[in-house]
Parts: C-alpha cells; structure tokens; sequence
C-alpha cells in the first residue's frame, strides 16, 4: 500500500464515517426516548433520497433544496409515527414489538418506492459528480465533501439542540431516567414524540447527502441498517457521542480494510466488531447501564 | 402414482389436443422475465425484443400458420419465483413453448425445470461457463458467444501489438456475478498469459454503491489499461468513481453498460474511446437483421439493442426449429425440436448460429468503441466501422 | 396455557389438576380434530392437486409451515423474536450441498449432518446473542443473516459464490411431478416431528421454564430457572429445525444461491406466519404459513409486476403487531366465544384485568384457575375491537 493509498482511503473512510454518525445518531435518538430499535431508519433514508433525486431529475431542483421539503416532513412522520403507532404497542413487550412494527414499516417503504418509481438503480447526475480537489496528494470529491459538510453540520447542530436548550436538557432527562423527569415535570410523552421526529429528521439529512454520489434502489436500505445496527450497539445503545464515535471508527476501519481484503470482506468488520462487543463489553464501549437491559 | 398417471394424462391429453387443434389455436409461448428488481432494466428489454418477434412473425402469418401467444410473467429477479413461474407456464398453463429468462443467475434453476419437463430450453441470456457445465441437454444460448469468449478479438489485437506500444499493466474490477466475472476474466487471463500484469483485481458484491475505495485502488496502482466486469450502474458509477480521481487509462473496457442507449447520458457524455463487447449491431447486414432493424424501428421508434435482439434471436432460432421440424406443443414433439437444433444451423439477426452439445454458441463478440460520442464497431477487421482508438483520448 | 410461575413446582399436576372445564376439554377436541383434519388434507394433497405447480405451492407452503414452526420454539416459548432466522434456514441447505459435493455423501445422511453442524454452529452465536435481551438480540439475529451473506458470497472457492450451488438431486431419475409428491410427503414429516416435540416440550418442565423467561425474566431467574441455559437448548433446537428445513429444501429445490437463501425477508416471512397465527399456540405457525403461503402465491400471480407484494407484507405485518398481537387462532377462539352460551361476568373481566397486570407487571402468585382465565380473558381483550381499551388504561 502507497502512502498517498493510505491517505486516500483515511479521507475517504472519514468522510463515510461523518455520514454514519450522523444516521447512527438518530438510530441511538429513538432507542433514547422509547426504547425502540427503528429498523426503519434506513428505509426513511433512501425515501428521502428518492425524493432528492425525484426533484432533481423530474423537477430540475437542486438535490440540497430538497431538505427545505423533507426534513420538516420527516419531522412531522417521526411526530406522527410516535403518537399513532409506536405508541399503541403494550409497555410489556415494546421493545420486541416495536422491532417488528419498524421493520414492517421499512418493507412498506421499500414496496412502496418500487411501486412508485420502479426497481431500477437511480443516480443523481450533477454538472460537478466527477469534479474533485486535490488535498496533499489525495483527490476528494466534491459532492463527498458537500456530503459529509451536511452530516457533520447537522451533527453540530443536533448536539448544540441537546446540550444548550431547554428541549435539549428535557431530551436528555428522558433518555437517562424517565420516571425522575416526570417526577421533576417534563412531559416525557411529549418529549418522547419530538425526539423521535427529530431521529426521522436526521433520515431525511443522510439520505440527501448519500443522493448526491451513491446510486439508490429501494432495497438499498438493508445495506444501510446492519451497519448502523452494529454501530449503537458498539458505541453502547442510547449513547450519541458513543454512536458517533464508533460511526468514525468503524467507517475509517472499513475504508482502510477496503485496500488489502476487497470490498466484500471489509463490510465484515462491522458484524466482527458488533460479535466481539457482544462477547467482551455487552453494554457498548461508550454506553450506560441502559445497554445490557435491552 | 395416481397423480403421475393423472397428470400425465391431463398434460400429454391436453397437449396432444391442442397441437392438432388445427390452424385456430394459437401457439402459446411461456416466459418468465426480471420486469422487477436487480435485473428489471435488461430484463424490459428482452421483454421488448420477445414482443416484438411476435408482433412482426404474427404480421407475417404466424408459426406453422397459426398465431403466436406471449404469456409473459415477472419473477422479480428471484430464483425462487423464476422456477415458480415456470412450473406455472409448463404445468398449470399447459403452454406449446418456452422461452428462456434473463441472467445467469435465473438461467440455470429455470433450465432445470423445462429439463425435467423435456421442454427445449432456449434462453437469450445465460451467458456464463456454468451454464453449460450442469449437463442440460435441453438448453440452446442464443447468442453467438459465451461470456470469457467475449473479448477475444480485442485480446487478440492487444497482444498482437508491438512490445515497446502495448499496455503492459491491468486493472480488474468486477461484480461478484457469474456473467460479470466471465466477461472481464476472459479478457483477464488472455492478457496474463500474454505477459500483462495483473496489478489489482478487485471483486465487489452487486450491492456495492460506493466505488470510490476501488477507484482508489485503481487510480493508485496507475494501470495502464482498466477492465470493468460490469453490469449497468456499477460500471455508471466505477467510471465516475474514475474521473473524480482523475486517472487516466490508455484503454478501458466495460461490460454491458456502454451498450444500454442511457449509458452516455449517465456519466454526464465523459465515454470518450470506452470500449465493450457486444453481440450485436443493429448495422449489421444480415438479412434476417436488415428487416428486424426496420420493423422494430417502425414500432419503438428507435433501433433495437442488445438485449432486444438476442431476445429477437431466441425467437428465431425456436421458429426456425418448429417449422423445420412441424409441431409446436409439449411431448414428443420437444425433443424432435431439440434434436434438430442440434444438427443444424440457424440465420439469426446476430449471425448464423450452432452449438456444441452443451448449449454452447460457436463464436465471438464485436467490439465497440465510443469515437466521438457514437458507438462505432472497432473489431474484428472485416466488420469494423471505424478503426480502434488506442490510446484512448482522456475522459 | 397455564400460568406459568405458579404450576412450576408442580407442572405434572398443573396439566391435569386445571379443572377440565367443558370449554377446555372443547378446546382440547379442536385440536384433536385440528390435527386430524390437517393429516388427512395433507395426505390426499397431492392426489388431489390439479397439476404439479398446485403441487409445488404446496410443497412451498410446507417448507415455510416447517420454517414458521421451528422459528416457534425460539420465538413462542420464549418470546425472543429472531428475524435472523434465514441464516439458519441457509446454513442448512448450503451444509447439505456442500456435504453431498465435497464428501459425497448420500443426501440424506448429509442432510442429517447438516443438521448437526447448524446444532454446534448454534453454540457460539447463541452464547453472544443471548447475552443481551431484546432489542440487542434482535439486531444480533439480523447482523448473523448479513454476515452470512457476506460470508457466502466472498468465498466463493468453498460456497460456490454467486455462481449458486447446485445440490444434486437425491431421486435424479423420477420426473418432477413425482419429485414434488415425494417431497411434499418428506416435508409432512418433518413438520409432524415439529409439532410433536413442540407439543411435548409446552407440557414439560422445560417448557414451563421458557414461558417464564418469556413473561418476565427476572423473576424466572430468580425463582431458580437456569434461564440462560434453558434459552440456548430452545435457541439450538428452533435453529437446528431451521437448518433441517433449509437443508430439505435445498435437495427439492435444487439450486442454491446467497443472496435468495441468506435474505432478511425470508426471516420476516417467518416471524409474520408464526405471530399471524399465534405464537403461544400449536398449530399457530402452520395455519398463519397457509394463509401467508397462499396470500403470497396469489398476490404474486395477481399483482405480480409491481412491488406491491413488498407493501401488503408491511401492511400485514404491521396490522398483526397493533391489534392482533396474539394471532389469529386466539382471535377466533374468542370470536367463537362470544357467540358461544357461556356469557362473562364482571368477575371474569376484574380476572382479565388481573392477569393483564400480571402480565405486565410479572406473573404473581394468582391461582392456577386465575391464570388460565386470565390467560384468555387477555386474549379477548386483545381482539382487533377493542384494542383502545388498553390505551386507556
């Protein structure tokens, strides 16, 4: 392996890594606040990409503009998903249910962009896809940085929201100790369905910025949510810095195992990774005492 | 055994029945395509090229003077359902013939159930060694080579270069797909055994949405020629992977994908001296083609391609059996159509075509380059429309 | 179904002792006559199917009965829902191909091997997953289908890759039609095996000690249950069945391929067949594989140029989940029920809604008789009717 190689496949594996924090980022959000490990999440990624490619290719907009549209909409789904649906299912078995639902939830979404706009691989097709800079020897695309520049500004933000608002601090009660923050009187109900649309949210970011350089069909998402699955487990179920943290890791670790084992086997170190957390740190290598009870 | 001699009875009766049924009955044709999923975008082709055969042979007085049916099923490019479908066509629907479905993948379980039916097996699309390496004795690839025959007339003319000229390193990348891999891993091992070196050879799963790790790779090791063992859009986005790492190769060569009419408009017009095999030219004179050119243009409005054409062929090469042999229904009368297309040679729009006695067609592919943003035929000599631009300009 | 920490010092008893009421010796001859009317279709199935593909449908439907039903030991008694299940199903059936290509053995031996080897595969995986409850063994499961995928698809020098793998056929000289009776018969059996061990287990120790784990886990471990144990037997046994129906799949089918055998629907299919028709009932899996079975062969027949397959699956699943979280036999039991003579009284609702606290909240020490009207009473509650009644509370 060259020097410039390994430069190459570290900025890549970087910029791949920003755009996993932030999906794994929301993933960690919904397992916060309801205890649900939303499968769906990937499939409300690449519906979000159909749209940006929808208003791209049929509609001449800009993939970026798109998110005026689909970051309040995913909000509000999220919102909605929440109070009509989510939570419906008994207290008891939640947890489990809720994997179902979600996972339901995700093949509707997978049926129903097939339906709509048909099984074929679809790739926006901008005036700069093949532009690049040059950065110390290594080459970067140009819609990979406007990718990972949204994923990482978005991360920001959702951080500032949760540090340093009030919703934030109610946010945060919630995920650590619901039953103290309704004692100390945050309406955790409500908090609950804020959070969740705020995760369907990051759906709607991720799969923007994925739209820009990757091509999309509807089963695409399956290949999204091991992945990510295998990150809030790693990083410790509902820790965002530890999901963010493992995201860049593991996201650079598959960039880098990309140069000597091929594409196929570096996918496997998520798996590898989520297998020896399992055995040796179960509760995650960033999480609370949260993790080992779900 | 009572439902052995049942269905016996129901399908030999039947069959019987309608194949004597006069010139009335319409011979009914069972196929099973990819109209959804992985393969969904060939596969409408094949199913355009399968239309249109009926339309223009039903326009010319049909088979054996009676009409032609197209029962036509969609398997979602699943194993599972290829084989469902046609244990419905054969089975339940009672049809006259079948035509084969398309890639690799679905060939060879659906070629199972037509052997074990005793229904010639003629397929437009199963390219790959494997193919013919399951002792089918039913199947027919209509098309006049298989996949690691692909590239041989550009092996051919790279190692006839002079030393000092010729590209000395290589760059493989392919799907992990039967008919992918064949395709670059002829071309592959011709050139090593010429004395190339393979410097990186790369495979990814056909999932794969991020090329540019495999770019990298590529563009590192400065290869002085690329080959893409390639579907559709893996190749749309291993080349725009390519050029936003600026590399530039002396030659490129990618599977299928340059064929499709969208290819061009994909990687944004950048195709400049791309070359790919193909099996067909709608420029070619053959007669039988000369007619099909102008018959499918009157009805799509543009010429056919590749897919359309070997689904054109498959037709061909079943009608030339049926009215050699002069039936056109389930029992005995299949293995009379397979015994003759075994023996003889048939004019197709891609040729004139025999096989081997596994199914295998006896030839090569054309190569076609981009000059000038037009897909021109570069190899062999005697067919070649423009000359072979080497090395390519940049894209 | 008795309640479970109750009859566990005594579960000899609690099967006869449960006072058998008219309705649960009526409930006792539906199954009888369940199971009688289940056989006797079965066996004249094939002489009575028009054609073969009628044939091979059922074929199929019988394999995902086989499936749905060995997904039930895991996912019924102990309430851990695998949508991984499919990595056991391809195991099976690659273990069996590859046993017949590499070591040559007849395919029935192999197909037996096969079997044990997804036994011992079973170990390792299950000892991580189980470390984790819910929602981590979920994604777990899901992770070891992806993995395989992965795994088959990349080594190709040993899976045959994307190439597929072709497994001979075990009757290479019979003609299809036969081939699909034979196996159709074959797949009978091995789902009667099922159902008989299934049977024998929910009345065992054993069986009583899963349902525990499954109604609340704590308090089974801490009144003594090896829990972890008893979930790993229950996990080896629903993946080793799993395996054993891929593996007779593989010799019907024929041709094997990662991306078909090692698919995440194929693992849903499961789960949505098994909960369709009831989790916490024998015959649960094997009537939601019919209905599912049935509804998927004529949707695909029907609709079967869009994806829209893809959305009736969601939608089902989603709809069984919300309101029907039990399965369809408790739903019609309750159903026939209330147009039966007996009536309910306010005392049998303050038991309903004792055992559905019990439920949530751990199972108490509420009576044997309690229990098992709770038990029903919870089933009524949960009917598609009334499911906002729950909310409210």
């Amino acid at each position: 392996m060259t020097g410039s190689l390994l430069l190459q496949s570290l900025i890549l594996g970087v910029l791949l890594g920003g755009l996993y924090a932030l999906l794994a980022a929301g993933l960690t959000l919904y397992f916060g606040v309801m205890r649900v490990v939303m499968i769906a999440h990937a499939a409300f990624l690449v519906l979000a990409a159909y749209l940006a490619w929808f208003a791209n290719s049929r509609l001449g907009i800009d993939p970026l503009l798109t998110l005026v549209v689909t970051v309040p909409l995913f909000f509000g789904i999220g919102v909605l998903m929440q109070r009509l649906l989510i939570k419906r299912l008994r207290p008891a078995t939640l947890t489990m249910m809720s994997v179902l639902l979600t996972f339901a939830i995700a093949l509707f979404i997978e049926g129903l962009v097939g339906f709509v706009w048909g099984g074929t691989q679809r790739r926006i097709q901008l005036s700069y896809s093949s532009a690049s800079i040059e950065i110390f020897g290594a080459r970067i695309a140009v819609v990979k940085l406007i990718a990972f520049g949204l994923a990482a500004l978005s991360l920001l933000a959702l951080y500032l929201l949760m540090k340093h608002t009030r919703f934030g601090q109610a946010l945060r009660a919630t995920i650590q100790h619901p039953e103290a923050a309704q004692l100390v009187g945050i309406k955790t109900e409500g908090v609950a369905g804020l959070g969740f649309g705020l995760g369907l949210a990051t759906a709607a970011l991720g799969g923007t910025a994925l739209s820009l350089d990757a091509t999309i069909y509807p089963s695409l998402h399956w290949h999204w949510i091991g992945p990510l699955m295998a990150i809030i487990v790693v990083g410790g179920l509902g820790s965002i810095p530890g999901a963010a943290i493992a995201a860049l890791v593991l996201g650079v670790g598959q960039s880098l195992l990309q140069v000597p084992l091929g594409t196929t086997w570096a996918q496997t170190i998520f798996y590898v990774a989520l297998f020896v957390t399992l055995m040796v740190r179960p509760q995650g290598f960033f999480g609370g005492r949260l993790a080992q009870r779900f | 055994m009572l439902t052995l001699s049942a269905c016996a009875d129901g399908g030999g009766g039947s069959g019987g029945g309608d194949g004597d049924g006069g010139s009335d009955d319409p011979i009914v044709i069972g196929i099973s395509l990819p109209l959804t999923g992985d393969f969904s975008e060939p596969g409408k082709g094949v199913q355009r090229g399968y239309e249109a055969w009926a339309q223009i042979i039903n326009d010319d007085g049909g088979l054996l003077g009676r009409q032609v049916e197209l029962k036509i099923l969609d398997d979602q490019s699943n194993a599972d359902r290829v084989v469902a479908d046609y244990e419905v066509l054969i089975a339940q629907d009672e049809v006259d013939l079948v035509f084969g479905p398309f890639s690799t993948r679905l060939v060879v379980p659906s070629a199972r159930v037509a052997q074990e039916y005793g229904m010639l097996f003629v397929e437009p699309a199963g390219a790959a060694a494997e193919v013919f390496e399951q002792g089918f004795d039913n199947l027919f690839y209509a098309a006049p080579a298989i996949a690691q025959d692909h590239y041989n007339y550009l092996a051919d003319e790279i190692l006839a270069m002079p030393e000092g000229e010729r590209p000395t390193t290589v760059a493989v990348a392919s799907m992990d797909d039967p008919f992918a891999q064949g395709t670059a891993y002829g071309l592959r091992d011709k050139l090593e055994e010429g004395g190339l070196e393979i410097v990186v050879d790369e495979v990814y799963p056909p999932n794969t949405t991020d090329f540019s790790p495999i770019a990298a790779k590529i563009a590192d090791s400065g290869a002085d020629m690329v080959i893409g063992g390639t579907q559709y859009q893996d190749a749309v986005n291993l080349i725009v992977a390519l050029q936003q790492l600026n590399y530039q190769p002396q030659l490129a060569a990618f599977s299928t994908a340059p064929t499709n009419p969208e290819f061009s408009e994909a990687i944004g017009s950048k195709t400049e001296g791309i070359l790919s095999p193909t099996g067909y030219t709608p420029d070619a004179t053959w007669p039988s083609n000369v007619d099909f050119v102008e018959k499918y243009t009157e009805i799509h409005g543009n010429p056919p391609g590749e897919d359309e054409a070997n689904a054109y062929t498959t037709g061909q090469v079943v009608a030339a059996a049926v009215e050699a042999v002069g039936c056109a229904e389930q029992g005995d009368c299949q293995q009379q159509l397979i015994d003759w297309l075994r023996d003889n040679e048939v004019e197709t729009v891609v040729g004139p075509l025999t096989w081997d006695e596994t199914g295998k067609p006896q030839g090569a592919h054309l190569i076609q380059q981009y000059v000038d943003g037009a897909i021109e035929i570069v190899l062999p000599g005697e067919t070649a429309e423009a000359e072979l631009i080497f090395p390519k300009p940049a894209w | 179904m008795p309640n479970a920490s109750s009859t566990l010092a005594a579960p000899e008893r609690a099967a006869t002792a449960a006072t058998p009421t008219d309705r649960s010796r009526r409930r006792k001859i539906a199954t009888v006559v369940a199971l009688i009317v289940a056989a006797v279709v079965v066996g004249i199935f094939p002489a009575a199917a028009p054609n073969a593909y009628i044939l091979s449908a059922g074929v199929v439907i019988l394999s995902y009965a086989c499936t749905a039903t060995s997904w039930n030991f895991m996912g019924g008694f102990t309430g851990y829902i695998s949508l991984g299940h499919a990595a056991w199903f391809g195991l099976g059936a690659y273990g069996t191909g590859i046993l017949v290509r590499d070591l040559g053995l007849p395919s029935f031996v192999a197909w037996a091997l096969a079997g044990v080897v997804v036994a011992i595969i079973t170990v390792p995986i299950g000892i991580a997953a189980l470390r984790v409850r819910g929602a981590s063994f979920v994604i777990v499961s899901i992770a070891f289908v992806l993995i395989l995928l992965l795994v088959f698809q990349g080594w190709g020098s040993f899976t045959g890759g994307s190439n597929g793998l072709v497994v001979p056929r075990p009757f290479p000289d019979l003609m299809r039609p036969v081939h699909h009776q034979v196996f159709f018969y074959l797949f009978a059996a091995l789902l009667a095996a099922m159902l008989v061990l299934w049977w024998a287990i929910n009345r065992s120790r054993f069986g009583i000690g899963l349902k525990a784990i499954r109604e609340d886990e704590d308090k089974a471990e801490a009144l003594g249950i090896p829990t972890r144990n008893y979930k790993l037997v229950a996990y080896i046994i629903s993946a080793t069945f799993t395996g054993l129906a891929g593996g007779m799949y593989a010799l019907w089918f024929g041709d094997l391929d990662p991306i078909f055998q090692f698919s995440i629907l194929l693992g849903s299919y499961m789960v949505l067949m098994a909960l369709l028709g009831g989790i916490r009932h024998l015959l649960g899996p094997l009537v939601g594989a019919i209905i599912v079975g049935i509804g998927l062969e004529v949707f695909k027949l029907q609709f079967g140029d869009t994806q829209f397959h893809l959305v009736a699956t969601g939608l089902l699943l989603a709809l069984v989940v919300l309101f029907m979280p039990d399965g369809i036999i408790p739903a019609l039991q309750a159903g026939i029920k209330r147009f039966g003579p007996q009536s309910s009284s306010i005392r049998e609702m303050t038991a309903g809604e004792l055992a559905e606290r019990n439920r949530a909240a751990g199972v108490s020490g509420a009576s044997v008789f309690a229990g098992r009207k709770a038990e029903r009473e919870g089933v009524e509650n949960e009917d598609a009717t009334t499911p906002t009644e729950e909310e409210k509370r």
